[in-house]
């Protein structure tokens, strides 16, 4: 072990006492700071949030309350009742949605 | 929460630590208190320089504030603090030109125990290369062994040993004086 013990002596007797309280007054300082700055950051996101939300909260709700209305539209007209319950699944907008992203997938795989 | 400082001042450390965690300022403010001249003292024999050394020691602390919540046990927090500060100088030298070193502010000592001795020891350490200033620092302020100050270096056991070796001769010879008078009271 290449530490002198004497060296390691020395090194204890020439800490210095420095000004703690000004030292502790700064540091704190700049805690307050940032934590004003990380307030008004969330109080300014919030706000932005509660703008978008009230912004766009009329066009969404009239998009999903046409989609719910659209989506189960028929695609064709059947006269006959069972056979129209039958095909119901398959006999709607969202059903031609659902079957046109699945086949978009599948071609969008084979050409990737 | 408003905690009274005599209670604080007598808390364990591991508590202030939960305590700053959750956010409480004054606990946070206590732990400054405590490790302070710990810090400086750390960050003055490694840069040389009182008011980059107290730039650095904030900073240790402003990033010990913002990083409390990652730190897994709180009775780490001292070897926990004392890697930020070290890791804070190594980034401050790796930004900084190599010749910055040449304005140090050696003579600028506040109140301290032994102020020659300080101020010896300072200028011996000035004319260490700042890796092995670094090596000797950890060696000797905090008594860290070879293998922990490689660990916190990054630097190979191999350098950090030849660094100690030859820095301890060199701050023999400077500080020789000294050393006779501790060898003559012993």
């Amino acid at each position: 072990m290449s530490i002198d013990p004497k060296l390691q002596a020395l090194f204890a007797q020439a800490r210095r006492v420095f000004d703690r309280d000004a030292f502790v007054r700064d540091v704190m300082a700049l805690v307050d700071r940032e934590r004003r700055r990380t307030l008004w950051m969330w109080a300014g996101l919030s706000v932005a949030a509660i703008a978008a939300l009230a912004l766009l909260a009329t066009p969404v709700f009239a998009a999903l309350s046409m989609a719910t209305q659209l989506l189960p539209v028929s695609l064709v007209e059947i006269e006959t009742d069972w056979l129209r319950q039958l095909l119901a699944p398959m006999n709607s907008v969202a059903a031609a949605i659902a079957i046109g992203v699945l086949l978009l997938r599948k071609f969008l795989r084979r050409i990737l | 929460m408003r905690h009274s400082t005599d209670l604080l001042a007598k808390s364990p450390e591991a508590v202030l630590v939960g305590l700053a965690r959750g956010g409480d300022r004054d606990a946070f403010a206590e732990l400054v208190r405590r490790r302070e001249a710990w810090i400086r003292n750390l960050m003055r024999r490694c840069c040389q320089d009182a008011t980059l050394a107290d730039d650095l020691a904030q900073q240790a602390f402003m990033q010990a504030w913002r990083s409390l919540r990652q730190l897994q046990d709180v009775a780490r927090f001292a070897p926990w603090l004392k890697r930020i500060a070290i890791t804070a100088w190594l980034q401050h030298k790796r930004r900084s030109d190599p010749l910055d070193g040449a304005s140090a502010d050696v003579g600028a000592a506040p109140a301290e125990a032994s102020p020659a001795l300080a101020m010896d020891l300072d200028r011996a350490l000035a004319t260490l290369a700042e890796d092995a200033r670094l090596c000797i620092v950890l060696a000797y302020h905090e008594r860290m062994t070879h293998g922990e100050i490689a660990e916190f270096t990054g630097l190979p056991p191999g350098t950090v040993k030849s660094h100690i070796r030859r820095g301890t001769g060199k701050l023999q010879q400077a500080l020789a004086a000294y050393l006779d008078t501790t060898e003559e009271t012993t």
